[in-house]
Protein backbone atom coordinates (compact mmCIF):
# COMPACT_ATOMS: atom_id res chain seq x y z
CA UNK A 1 0.00 0.00 0.00
CA UNK A 2 2.90 2.34 0.83
CA UNK A 3 4.36 1.81 -2.66
CA UNK A 4 0.98 2.70 -4.13
CA UNK A 5 0.70 5.92 -2.10
CA UNK A 6 4.31 6.88 -2.90
CA UNK A 7 3.74 6.35 -6.61
CA UNK A 8 0.46 8.31 -6.55
CA UNK A 9 2.29 11.26 -4.95
CA UNK A 10 5.09 11.03 -7.54
CA UNK A 11 2.45 10.76 -10.24
CA UNK A 12 0.74 13.92 -9.04
CA UNK A 13 4.03 15.85 -9.44
CA UNK A 14 4.53 14.47 -12.95
CA UNK A 15 0.85 15.00 -13.73
CA UNK A 16 1.01 18.66 -12.70
CA UNK A 17 3.76 19.13 -15.32
CA UNK A 18 1.54 17.49 -17.95
CA UNK A 19 -1.34 19.72 -16.88
CA UNK A 20 0.79 22.86 -17.36
CA UNK A 21 1.91 21.68 -20.78
CA UNK A 22 -1.58 20.66 -21.86
CA UNK A 23 -3.08 23.93 -20.60
CA UNK A 24 -0.53 25.95 -22.60
CA UNK A 25 -1.19 23.79 -25.65
CA UNK A 26 -4.97 24.16 -25.28
CA UNK A 27 -4.73 27.91 -24.73
CA UNK A 28 -2.88 28.32 -28.03
CA UNK A 29 -5.42 26.07 -29.68
CA UNK A 30 -8.39 27.99 -28.34
CA UNK A 31 -7.20 31.56 -28.70
CA UNK A 32 -4.58 31.53 -31.46
CA UNK A 33 -6.33 28.57 -33.16
CA UNK A 34 -3.13 26.70 -33.82
CA UNK A 35 -2.20 23.11 -33.05
CA UNK A 36 1.25 23.84 -31.61
CA UNK A 37 2.46 20.27 -31.56
CA UNK A 38 6.00 21.41 -30.76
CA UNK A 39 5.07 23.51 -27.74
CA UNK A 40 6.77 20.93 -25.44
CA UNK A 41 9.86 21.11 -27.68
CA UNK A 42 9.96 24.87 -27.02
CA UNK A 43 9.82 23.97 -23.30
CA UNK A 44 12.80 21.62 -23.67
CA UNK A 45 14.65 24.36 -25.59
CA UNK A 46 14.11 26.65 -22.59
CA UNK A 47 15.50 23.96 -20.29
CA UNK A 48 18.66 23.98 -22.40
CA UNK A 49 18.89 27.80 -22.27
CA UNK A 50 18.51 27.72 -18.48
CA UNK A 51 21.26 25.06 -18.32
CA UNK A 52 23.62 27.16 -20.47
CA UNK A 53 23.04 30.32 -18.41
CA UNK A 54 23.44 28.40 -15.13
CA UNK A 55 26.77 27.10 -16.43
CA UNK A 56 27.94 30.51 -17.59
CA UNK A 57 26.99 32.34 -14.39
CA UNK A 58 28.33 29.79 -11.90
CA UNK A 59 24.84 28.45 -11.07
CA UNK A 60 23.18 31.82 -10.49
CA UNK A 61 19.62 30.56 -10.00
CA UNK A 62 17.91 33.90 -10.61
CA UNK A 63 19.62 34.40 -13.97
CA UNK A 64 19.22 30.76 -15.00
CA UNK A 65 15.50 30.65 -14.20
CA UNK A 66 14.89 34.07 -15.80
CA UNK A 67 16.74 33.04 -18.97
CA UNK A 68 14.66 29.87 -19.23
CA UNK A 69 11.36 31.74 -18.89
CA UNK A 70 12.35 34.67 -21.14
CA UNK A 71 13.64 32.34 -23.89
CA UNK A 72 10.29 30.52 -24.06
CA UNK A 73 8.35 33.80 -24.24
CA UNK A 74 10.69 35.14 -26.96
CA UNK A 75 10.63 31.96 -29.01
CA UNK A 76 6.83 31.85 -28.85
CA UNK A 77 6.52 35.52 -29.87
CA UNK A 78 9.16 35.28 -32.64
CA UNK A 79 7.43 32.29 -34.22
CA UNK A 80 3.92 33.73 -33.79
CA UNK A 81 3.90 35.70 -37.10
CA UNK A 82 4.45 32.45 -39.05
CA UNK A 83 1.38 30.89 -37.48
CA UNK A 84 -0.61 34.14 -37.85
CA UNK A 85 0.35 34.22 -41.55
CA UNK A 86 -1.20 30.80 -42.06
CA UNK A 87 -4.25 31.64 -39.98
CA UNK A 88 -4.90 34.74 -42.11
CA UNK A 89 -5.31 32.39 -45.07
CA UNK A 90 -7.72 30.11 -43.25
CA UNK A 91 -10.05 30.16 -46.22
CA UNK A 92 -7.41 28.41 -48.32
CA UNK A 93 -5.50 26.44 -45.70
CA UNK A 94 -6.83 24.15 -43.00
CA UNK A 95 -5.92 24.25 -39.30
CA UNK A 96 -3.79 21.11 -39.78
CA UNK A 97 -1.23 23.23 -41.61
CA UNK A 98 -0.41 24.91 -38.30
CA UNK A 99 0.36 21.48 -36.88
CA UNK A 100 2.68 20.69 -39.80
CA UNK A 101 4.33 24.10 -39.42
CA UNK A 102 4.81 23.42 -35.73
CA UNK A 103 6.32 20.01 -36.55
CA UNK A 104 8.79 21.75 -38.90
CA UNK A 105 9.73 24.09 -36.08
CA UNK A 106 10.15 21.09 -33.79
CA UNK A 107 12.46 19.37 -36.32
CA UNK A 108 14.69 22.46 -36.39
CA UNK A 109 14.87 22.90 -32.60
CA UNK A 110 15.43 19.19 -31.88
CA UNK A 111 18.16 18.86 -34.50
CA UNK A 112 19.78 22.08 -33.30
CA UNK A 113 19.86 20.76 -29.72
CA UNK A 114 21.24 17.38 -30.78
CA UNK A 115 24.02 18.98 -32.85
CA UNK A 116 25.03 22.11 -30.99
CA UNK A 117 24.60 21.82 -27.25
CA UNK A 118 26.71 19.46 -25.14
CA UNK A 119 27.57 17.56 -28.38
CA UNK A 120 24.05 16.13 -28.38
CA UNK A 121 24.52 14.32 -25.05
CA UNK A 122 21.86 14.68 -22.35
CA UNK A 123 22.39 17.58 -19.96
CA UNK A 124 22.28 17.37 -16.14
CA UNK A 125 21.13 20.30 -14.04
CA UNK A 126 23.23 21.36 -11.05
CA UNK A 127 22.29 20.33 -7.50
CA UNK A 128 21.82 24.02 -6.68
CA UNK A 129 18.66 23.92 -8.82
CA UNK A 130 17.44 20.38 -8.31
CA UNK A 131 18.26 19.98 -4.62
CA UNK A 132 19.30 16.36 -5.22
CA UNK A 133 22.17 16.62 -2.75
CA UNK A 134 19.72 17.38 0.06
CA UNK A 135 18.05 13.97 -0.23
CA UNK A 136 14.34 13.43 0.45
CA UNK A 137 12.33 16.53 1.35
CA UNK A 138 9.50 14.55 2.95
CA UNK A 139 9.86 11.02 4.29
CA UNK A 140 7.19 8.87 5.93
CA UNK A 141 8.11 5.17 5.95
CA UNK A 142 9.06 4.25 2.40
CA UNK A 143 7.07 7.21 1.09
CA UNK A 144 9.56 9.94 0.23
CA UNK A 145 9.35 13.05 -1.86
CA UNK A 146 12.22 15.06 -3.31
CA UNK A 147 12.26 18.84 -3.13
CA UNK A 148 11.82 18.90 -6.93
CA UNK A 149 8.72 16.73 -6.85
CA UNK A 150 7.24 18.78 -4.01
CA UNK A 151 7.98 22.07 -5.79
CA UNK A 152 6.61 20.78 -9.10
CA UNK A 153 3.40 19.74 -7.37
CA UNK A 154 2.88 22.96 -5.40
CA UNK A 155 3.98 25.40 -8.12
CA UNK A 156 2.10 23.36 -10.72
CA UNK A 157 -1.13 23.64 -8.70
CA UNK A 158 -0.57 27.40 -8.14
CA UNK A 159 0.10 28.01 -11.83
CA UNK A 160 -2.90 26.01 -13.00
CA UNK A 161 -5.14 27.84 -10.48
CA UNK A 162 -3.62 31.17 -11.58
CA UNK A 163 -4.19 30.39 -15.22
CA UNK A 164 -7.79 29.35 -14.62
CA UNK A 165 -8.26 32.57 -12.60
CA UNK A 166 -6.93 34.63 -15.52
CA UNK A 167 -9.15 32.77 -17.96
CA UNK A 168 -12.35 32.87 -15.94
CA UNK A 169 -12.08 35.94 -13.70
CA UNK A 170 -10.26 38.64 -15.66
CA UNK A 171 -11.20 40.84 -18.64
CA UNK A 172 -8.30 39.46 -20.65
CA UNK A 173 -9.40 35.92 -19.87
CA UNK A 174 -12.91 36.75 -21.10
CA UNK A 175 -11.37 38.04 -24.33
CA UNK A 176 -9.44 34.78 -24.71
CA UNK A 177 -12.55 32.71 -24.14
CA UNK A 178 -14.70 34.91 -26.39
CA UNK A 179 -12.30 34.40 -29.29
CA UNK A 180 -12.19 30.68 -28.55
CA UNK A 181 -15.98 30.48 -28.50
CA UNK A 182 -16.76 32.58 -31.56
CA UNK A 183 -13.94 34.37 -33.42
CA UNK A 184 -16.31 36.23 -35.75
CA UNK A 185 -18.58 37.35 -32.91
CA UNK A 186 -15.54 38.50 -30.92
CA UNK A 187 -14.35 40.52 -33.91
CA UNK A 188 -17.80 42.11 -34.28
CA UNK A 189 -17.79 43.36 -30.69
CA UNK A 190 -14.39 44.94 -31.27
CA UNK A 191 -11.97 42.46 -29.76
CA UNK A 192 -8.54 42.67 -31.43
CA UNK A 193 -8.11 39.11 -32.70
CA UNK A 194 -4.43 39.30 -33.71
CA UNK A 195 -3.36 41.25 -30.60
CA UNK A 196 -5.18 38.85 -28.28
CA UNK A 197 -3.62 35.99 -30.22
CA UNK A 198 -0.15 37.46 -29.59
CA UNK A 199 -0.98 37.86 -25.89
CA UNK A 200 -1.87 34.20 -25.75
CA UNK A 201 1.55 33.37 -27.29
CA UNK A 202 3.26 35.47 -24.60
CA UNK A 203 1.18 33.92 -21.80
CA UNK A 204 1.82 30.38 -23.01
CA UNK A 205 5.50 31.29 -23.44
CA UNK A 206 5.60 32.27 -19.77
CA UNK A 207 3.78 29.09 -18.86
CA UNK A 208 6.17 27.05 -21.01
CA UNK A 209 9.27 28.70 -19.52
CA UNK A 210 8.02 28.12 -15.97
CA UNK A 211 7.23 24.49 -16.83
CA UNK A 212 10.77 24.14 -18.21
CA UNK A 213 12.22 25.17 -14.85
CA UNK A 214 9.88 22.85 -12.95
CA UNK A 215 10.84 19.99 -15.26
CA UNK A 216 14.53 20.76 -14.76
CA UNK A 217 13.97 20.57 -10.99
CA UNK A 218 11.81 17.44 -11.16
CA UNK A 219 13.74 15.42 -13.77
CA UNK A 220 17.23 16.81 -13.13
CA UNK A 221 18.22 16.22 -16.74
CA UNK A 222 17.08 16.73 -20.34
CA UNK A 223 17.87 15.37 -23.77
CA UNK A 224 17.03 16.56 -27.31
CA UNK A 225 14.51 13.71 -27.74
CA UNK A 226 12.57 14.68 -24.58
CA UNK A 227 10.52 17.27 -26.46
CA UNK A 228 9.29 14.76 -29.05
CA UNK A 229 8.13 12.36 -26.38
CA UNK A 230 6.45 15.12 -24.37
CA UNK A 231 4.84 16.57 -27.49
CA UNK A 232 3.39 13.20 -28.21
CA UNK A 233 2.01 12.80 -24.69
CA UNK A 234 0.62 16.32 -24.51
CA UNK A 235 -1.27 15.90 -27.79
CA UNK A 236 -2.50 12.50 -26.60
CA UNK A 237 -3.72 13.93 -23.26
CA UNK A 238 -5.37 16.78 -25.08
CA UNK A 239 -7.16 14.44 -27.48
CA UNK A 240 -8.24 12.01 -24.74
CA UNK A 241 -9.59 14.95 -22.71
CA UNK A 242 -11.18 16.54 -25.79
CA UNK A 243 -9.18 19.14 -27.75
CA UNK A 244 -9.37 22.55 -26.14
CA UNK A 245 -11.13 21.27 -23.02
CA UNK A 246 -9.15 22.90 -20.19
CA UNK A 247 -10.88 21.11 -17.33
CA UNK A 248 -10.66 17.78 -19.15
CA UNK A 249 -6.94 18.41 -19.70
CA UNK A 250 -6.52 18.94 -15.96
CA UNK A 251 -8.14 15.60 -15.10
CA UNK A 252 -6.50 13.54 -17.86
CA UNK A 253 -3.07 15.17 -17.34
CA UNK A 254 -3.05 14.29 -13.64
CA UNK A 255 -4.40 10.80 -14.40
CA UNK A 256 -1.63 10.15 -16.95
CA UNK A 257 1.00 11.25 -14.44
CA UNK A 258 -0.40 8.88 -11.81
CA UNK A 259 -0.78 6.05 -14.33
CA UNK A 260 2.83 6.40 -15.50
CA UNK A 261 4.14 6.52 -11.93
CA UNK A 262 2.13 3.43 -10.99
CA UNK A 263 3.31 1.50 -14.05
CA UNK A 264 6.91 2.47 -13.28
CA UNK A 265 6.42 1.44 -9.65
CA UNK A 266 5.19 -2.04 -10.47
CA UNK A 267 6.71 -2.67 -13.91
CA UNK A 268 10.37 -1.91 -14.47
CA UNK A 269 12.30 -1.48 -17.72
CA UNK A 270 11.57 0.27 -20.99
CA UNK A 271 8.20 -1.49 -21.29
CA UNK A 272 6.73 0.75 -18.58
CA UNK A 273 6.49 3.74 -20.93
CA UNK A 274 4.99 1.56 -23.65
CA UNK A 275 2.23 0.41 -21.27
CA UNK A 276 1.14 4.02 -20.76
CA UNK A 277 1.18 4.51 -24.54
CA UNK A 278 -0.93 1.39 -25.12
CA UNK A 279 -3.55 2.67 -22.67
CA UNK A 280 -3.49 6.08 -24.39
CA UNK A 281 -3.84 4.37 -27.77
CA UNK A 282 -6.87 2.36 -26.65
CA UNK A 283 -8.50 5.50 -25.23
CA UNK A 284 -7.99 7.39 -28.52
CA UNK A 285 -9.17 4.49 -30.68
CA UNK A 286 -12.30 4.01 -28.59
CA UNK A 287 -13.11 7.71 -28.25
CA UNK A 288 -11.19 9.73 -30.89
CA UNK A 289 -13.17 12.89 -30.07
CA UNK A 290 -12.25 12.85 -26.38
CA UNK A 291 -13.80 11.85 -23.06
CA UNK A 292 -15.01 15.34 -22.09
CA UNK A 293 -15.88 16.70 -25.52
CA UNK A 294 -14.03 19.03 -27.86
CA UNK A 295 -14.24 22.78 -27.29
CA UNK A 296 -13.34 23.82 -30.83
CA UNK B 1 26.01 1.05 -62.21
CA UNK B 2 28.05 2.52 -59.35
CA UNK B 3 27.07 1.54 -55.83
CA UNK B 4 26.23 5.12 -54.63
CA UNK B 5 23.98 5.63 -57.68
CA UNK B 6 22.30 2.26 -57.05
CA UNK B 7 21.54 3.17 -53.43
CA UNK B 8 20.45 6.69 -54.39
CA UNK B 9 17.95 5.34 -56.93
CA UNK B 10 16.69 2.59 -54.64
CA UNK B 11 16.30 4.73 -51.50
CA UNK B 12 14.73 7.55 -53.49
CA UNK B 13 12.12 5.18 -54.90
CA UNK B 14 11.38 3.80 -51.41
CA UNK B 15 10.88 7.39 -50.22
CA UNK B 16 8.59 8.08 -53.19
CA UNK B 17 6.49 5.10 -52.07
CA UNK B 18 6.52 6.22 -48.44
CA UNK B 19 5.48 9.72 -49.43
CA UNK B 20 2.64 8.26 -51.51
CA UNK B 21 1.69 6.24 -48.44
CA UNK B 22 1.30 9.58 -46.63
CA UNK B 23 -0.30 11.24 -49.66
CA UNK B 24 -3.18 8.76 -49.97
CA UNK B 25 -4.75 9.25 -46.50
CA UNK B 26 -3.96 12.97 -46.70
CA UNK B 27 -6.41 13.09 -49.61
CA UNK B 28 -9.04 12.95 -46.83
CA UNK B 29 -6.93 15.19 -44.51
CA UNK B 30 -5.46 12.30 -42.49
CA UNK B 31 -1.75 12.52 -41.64
CA UNK B 32 -1.35 8.77 -41.25
CA UNK B 33 2.12 8.41 -39.72
CA UNK B 34 1.30 4.83 -38.83
CA UNK B 35 2.81 3.84 -42.18
CA UNK B 36 6.24 4.17 -40.51
CA UNK B 37 5.20 1.54 -37.96
CA UNK B 38 3.86 -0.62 -40.84
CA UNK B 39 7.24 -0.24 -42.56
CA UNK B 40 9.07 -1.38 -39.42
CA UNK B 41 6.77 -4.35 -38.69
CA UNK B 42 6.76 -5.68 -42.26
CA UNK B 43 10.48 -4.99 -42.71
CA UNK B 44 11.36 -6.98 -39.61
CA UNK B 45 8.91 -9.71 -40.55
CA UNK B 46 10.39 -9.98 -44.06
CA UNK B 47 13.93 -10.02 -42.71
CA UNK B 48 13.09 -12.66 -40.10
CA UNK B 49 11.20 -14.84 -42.60
CA UNK B 50 14.12 -14.73 -45.05
CA UNK B 51 16.87 -15.39 -42.52
CA UNK B 52 15.13 -17.93 -40.27
CA UNK B 53 12.60 -19.68 -42.50
CA UNK B 54 14.40 -19.24 -45.82
CA UNK B 55 11.45 -17.46 -47.46
CA UNK B 56 12.12 -16.05 -50.94
CA UNK B 57 11.93 -12.28 -51.41
CA UNK B 58 8.64 -12.42 -53.38
CA UNK B 59 6.79 -14.29 -50.66
CA UNK B 60 8.21 -12.04 -47.92
CA UNK B 61 7.10 -8.99 -49.93
CA UNK B 62 3.55 -10.29 -50.44
CA UNK B 63 3.11 -11.25 -46.78
CA UNK B 64 4.74 -7.96 -45.69
CA UNK B 65 2.19 -6.04 -47.78
CA UNK B 66 -0.65 -8.12 -46.34
CA UNK B 67 0.54 -7.52 -42.75
CA UNK B 68 0.82 -3.76 -43.33
CA UNK B 69 -2.65 -3.64 -44.87
CA UNK B 70 -4.19 -5.84 -42.17
CA UNK B 71 -2.84 -3.83 -39.23
CA UNK B 72 -3.88 -0.54 -40.82
CA UNK B 73 -7.29 -2.00 -41.62
CA UNK B 74 -7.86 -3.05 -38.01
CA UNK B 75 -6.77 0.35 -36.67
CA UNK B 76 -8.87 2.16 -39.29
CA UNK B 77 -12.02 0.90 -37.54
CA UNK B 78 -11.10 3.36 -34.79
CA UNK B 79 -9.68 6.24 -36.82
CA UNK B 80 -11.19 5.84 -40.30
CA UNK B 81 -13.24 8.96 -39.76
CA UNK B 82 -11.37 10.51 -36.82
CA UNK B 83 -10.09 14.11 -36.79
CA UNK B 84 -6.58 14.61 -38.23
CA UNK B 85 -4.92 15.16 -34.85
CA UNK B 86 -6.29 11.86 -33.54
CA UNK B 87 -4.90 10.07 -36.62
CA UNK B 88 -1.53 11.78 -36.06
CA UNK B 89 -1.31 10.75 -32.43
CA UNK B 90 -2.34 7.16 -33.14
CA UNK B 91 0.48 7.03 -35.71
CA UNK B 92 3.04 8.39 -33.25
CA UNK B 93 1.85 6.02 -30.54
CA UNK B 94 2.11 3.02 -32.85
CA UNK B 95 5.63 4.01 -33.87
CA UNK B 96 6.65 4.32 -30.24
CA UNK B 97 5.09 0.99 -29.23
CA UNK B 98 6.57 -0.80 -32.28
CA UNK B 99 10.04 0.59 -31.59
CA UNK B 100 9.86 -0.39 -27.91
CA UNK B 101 8.71 -3.92 -28.85
CA UNK B 102 11.53 -4.32 -31.41
CA UNK B 103 14.15 -3.04 -28.96
CA UNK B 104 13.02 -5.48 -26.29
CA UNK B 105 12.70 -8.52 -28.54
CA UNK B 106 16.01 -10.38 -28.67
CA UNK B 107 14.78 -12.88 -31.31
CA UNK B 108 14.89 -10.11 -33.93
CA UNK B 109 18.11 -8.57 -32.64
CA UNK B 110 16.77 -6.08 -30.09
CA UNK B 111 18.67 -2.81 -29.96
CA UNK B 112 21.63 -4.40 -31.82
CA UNK B 113 19.57 -4.81 -34.99
CA UNK B 114 18.96 -7.62 -37.46
CA UNK B 115 21.71 -8.77 -39.82
CA UNK B 116 22.25 -11.24 -42.65
CA UNK B 117 19.15 -10.49 -44.71
CA UNK B 118 19.96 -12.01 -48.11
CA UNK B 119 20.89 -9.97 -51.18
CA UNK B 120 18.26 -9.95 -53.95
CA UNK B 121 19.29 -9.73 -57.57
CA UNK B 122 17.48 -7.05 -59.59
CA UNK B 123 15.98 -5.51 -56.44
CA UNK B 124 16.11 -2.05 -58.02
CA UNK B 125 14.03 -3.31 -60.93
CA UNK B 126 11.43 -4.78 -58.56
CA UNK B 127 11.23 -1.53 -56.61
CA UNK B 128 10.70 0.49 -59.80
CA UNK B 129 8.06 -1.94 -61.07
CA UNK B 130 6.29 -1.52 -57.72
CA UNK B 131 6.57 2.28 -58.00
CA UNK B 132 5.05 2.17 -61.50
CA UNK B 133 2.19 -0.11 -60.45
CA UNK B 134 1.44 1.95 -57.33
CA UNK B 135 1.65 5.20 -59.30
CA UNK B 136 -0.73 3.82 -61.91
CA UNK B 137 -3.32 2.83 -59.32
CA UNK B 138 -3.02 6.16 -57.49
CA UNK B 139 -3.47 7.97 -60.82
CA UNK B 140 -6.58 5.90 -61.53
CA UNK B 141 -7.86 6.58 -58.01
CA UNK B 142 -7.27 10.33 -58.29
CA UNK B 143 -9.30 10.46 -61.51
CA UNK B 144 -12.11 8.26 -60.27
CA UNK B 145 -15.33 9.01 -58.40
CA UNK B 146 -13.64 7.90 -55.19
CA UNK B 147 -10.80 10.36 -55.79
CA UNK B 148 -13.28 13.20 -56.27
CA UNK B 149 -15.10 12.07 -53.12
CA UNK B 150 -11.78 12.26 -51.26
CA UNK B 151 -11.20 15.79 -52.58
CA UNK B 152 -14.69 16.77 -51.42
CA UNK B 153 -14.01 15.36 -47.96
CA UNK B 154 -10.70 17.23 -47.75
CA UNK B 155 -12.43 20.54 -48.48
CA UNK B 156 -15.62 20.04 -46.48
CA UNK B 157 -16.51 16.88 -44.61
CA UNK B 158 -20.17 17.83 -44.15
CA UNK B 159 -20.54 18.65 -47.84
CA UNK B 160 -19.04 15.30 -48.80
CA UNK B 161 -21.41 13.51 -46.42
CA UNK B 162 -24.41 15.36 -47.86
CA UNK B 163 -23.36 14.16 -51.34
CA UNK B 164 -23.59 10.61 -50.05
CA UNK B 165 -19.87 9.96 -49.51
CA UNK B 166 -19.26 7.41 -46.79
CA UNK B 167 -16.33 9.22 -45.20
CA UNK B 168 -15.58 6.41 -42.74
CA UNK B 169 -15.23 3.71 -45.42
CA UNK B 170 -13.24 6.07 -47.63
CA UNK B 171 -10.84 6.83 -44.77
CA UNK B 172 -10.56 3.12 -43.93
CA UNK B 173 -9.84 2.23 -47.56
CA UNK B 174 -7.11 4.85 -47.92
CA UNK B 175 -5.49 4.00 -44.58
CA UNK B 176 -5.44 0.30 -45.48
CA UNK B 177 -3.91 1.04 -48.88
CA UNK B 178 -1.30 3.28 -47.26
CA UNK B 179 -0.51 0.53 -44.73
CA UNK B 180 0.06 -1.93 -47.60
CA UNK B 181 2.50 0.48 -49.29
CA UNK B 182 4.25 1.09 -45.95
CA UNK B 183 4.60 -2.70 -45.51
CA UNK B 184 6.10 -3.06 -48.99
CA UNK B 185 8.58 -0.25 -48.25
CA UNK B 186 9.70 -2.07 -45.10
CA UNK B 187 10.44 -5.31 -47.00
CA UNK B 188 12.19 -3.44 -49.84
CA UNK B 189 14.30 -1.51 -47.32
CA UNK B 190 15.22 -4.68 -45.38
CA UNK B 191 16.41 -6.47 -48.53
CA UNK B 192 18.17 -3.38 -49.84
CA UNK B 193 20.21 -2.68 -46.70
CA UNK B 194 20.52 -6.38 -45.69
CA UNK B 195 20.18 -5.26 -42.06
CA UNK B 196 17.65 -3.41 -39.90
CA UNK B 197 17.98 -1.21 -36.82
CA UNK B 198 15.13 0.00 -34.60
CA UNK B 199 16.60 3.51 -34.53
CA UNK B 200 15.87 3.91 -38.24
CA UNK B 201 12.11 3.74 -37.72
CA UNK B 202 11.74 6.95 -35.77
CA UNK B 203 10.49 10.46 -36.19
CA UNK B 204 13.15 11.47 -38.72
CA UNK B 205 11.36 9.36 -41.40
CA UNK B 206 8.20 11.30 -40.60
CA UNK B 207 10.08 14.60 -40.94
CA UNK B 208 11.63 13.57 -44.25
CA UNK B 209 8.49 12.15 -45.87
CA UNK B 210 6.33 14.99 -44.58
CA UNK B 211 8.73 17.54 -46.10
CA UNK B 212 8.66 15.59 -49.39
CA UNK B 213 4.86 15.59 -49.37
CA UNK B 214 4.42 19.27 -48.60
CA UNK B 215 7.29 20.47 -50.81
CA UNK B 216 6.16 18.41 -53.79
CA UNK B 217 2.51 19.16 -53.19
CA UNK B 218 -0.18 17.15 -51.45
CA UNK B 219 -2.86 17.59 -54.09
CA UNK B 220 -1.34 15.47 -56.87
CA UNK B 221 0.69 12.26 -56.98
CA UNK B 222 3.39 13.99 -59.06
CA UNK B 223 4.61 16.14 -56.17
CA UNK B 224 6.30 13.31 -54.21
CA UNK B 225 7.81 12.03 -57.47
CA UNK B 226 9.53 15.38 -57.90
CA UNK B 227 10.38 16.17 -54.28
CA UNK B 228 11.81 12.81 -53.12
CA UNK B 229 14.82 12.71 -55.50
CA UNK B 230 15.58 16.41 -54.88
CA UNK B 231 15.33 16.27 -51.09
CA UNK B 232 17.16 12.96 -50.76
CA UNK B 233 19.83 14.12 -53.19
CA UNK B 234 20.31 17.54 -51.58
CA UNK B 235 22.44 16.38 -48.60
CA UNK B 236 24.53 14.26 -50.99
CA UNK B 237 25.71 17.27 -52.98
CA UNK B 238 26.18 19.55 -49.96
CA UNK B 239 29.51 19.65 -48.05
CA UNK B 240 29.60 17.01 -45.26
CA UNK B 241 29.55 19.66 -42.53
CA UNK B 242 26.31 21.14 -43.89
CA UNK B 243 24.73 17.80 -44.86
CA UNK B 244 24.81 16.61 -41.24
CA UNK B 245 22.24 19.35 -40.53
CA UNK B 246 19.81 17.58 -42.89
CA UNK B 247 16.80 17.68 -40.55
CA UNK B 248 17.24 21.42 -39.95
CA UNK B 249 17.40 21.98 -43.72
CA UNK B 250 14.23 19.90 -44.17
CA UNK B 251 12.52 21.79 -41.34
CA UNK B 252 13.36 25.16 -42.92
CA UNK B 253 12.17 23.98 -46.36
CA UNK B 254 8.94 22.71 -44.81
CA UNK B 255 8.24 26.01 -43.06
CA UNK B 256 9.13 28.14 -46.09
CA UNK B 257 6.94 26.11 -48.44
CA UNK B 258 4.01 26.23 -46.01
CA UNK B 259 4.31 30.01 -45.76
CA UNK B 260 4.90 30.77 -49.43
CA UNK B 261 3.12 27.99 -51.31
CA UNK B 262 0.90 26.05 -48.89
CA UNK B 263 -0.23 23.49 -51.47
CA UNK B 264 3.36 22.69 -52.52
CA UNK B 265 5.24 22.97 -55.81
CA UNK B 266 3.06 20.79 -58.05
CA UNK B 267 -0.58 21.76 -57.61
CA UNK B 268 -3.62 20.87 -59.72
CA UNK B 269 -3.73 24.45 -60.98
CA UNK B 270 -0.08 24.19 -62.02
CA UNK B 271 -0.79 20.93 -63.89
CA UNK B 272 -3.77 22.49 -65.73
CA UNK B 273 -1.59 25.44 -66.81
CA UNK B 274 1.12 23.04 -67.93
CA UNK B 275 -1.41 21.05 -69.97
CA UNK B 276 -2.63 24.21 -71.71
CA UNK B 277 0.95 25.27 -72.49
CA UNK B 278 1.79 21.86 -73.89
CA UNK B 279 -1.31 21.97 -76.11
CA UNK B 280 -0.30 25.41 -77.39
CA UNK B 281 3.22 24.18 -78.16
CA UNK B 282 1.77 21.20 -80.04
CA UNK B 283 -0.58 23.43 -82.04
CA UNK B 284 2.29 25.79 -82.92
Amino acid sequence: MEVFIAQVINGLSLGSIYVLLVTGFNLLLLVAMIIHFSFPIVVVFSMYIAWIVLGLTGNNLFLGISAGIVSAILLNIITAPMFQHIMKKRGEVDINSTMVLSMGLGMIITDFLSHSINKGFPIAFPDALTGRAEGAFLKIGIISMSRGAFLALIVGIIFVLGLFWILYKTKQGRAFRAIAEDPNGAKLVGLPILKTGFQSYALTGFLGGSTAILMAILLGSASPGLGDQLGHKVLAVSIIAGLGNLKGGLIVGLSLGILEALVQGYWTGTWSNAVAFVIMLIAILVKPKGLFGMKL
Amino acid sequence: MSLPLYYYLAITSIYILMTWALYLPYRVAHLHFMVVANMAISGYFGGYAATQWGWPFGLALLVGIAIGAFISFLVSFGIGDAPTFAVVIVGFTFIYITKTAIENWDVIGGTMGMFGIPVVKNLLLYVYIFVLITGFFIYRFDNSRLGRAASAKFVDRDLATSFGVNTKYLGMFLQTWAGAIGGACGVFYAFLMNSLFPDFFTFHIIGTTMTMLFLGGYTTLWGPLLAAPILWGLPLILPTGVASWKQIIYGIILIVILLLRPEGAVTRKFLRKLQVKLKLVKMA
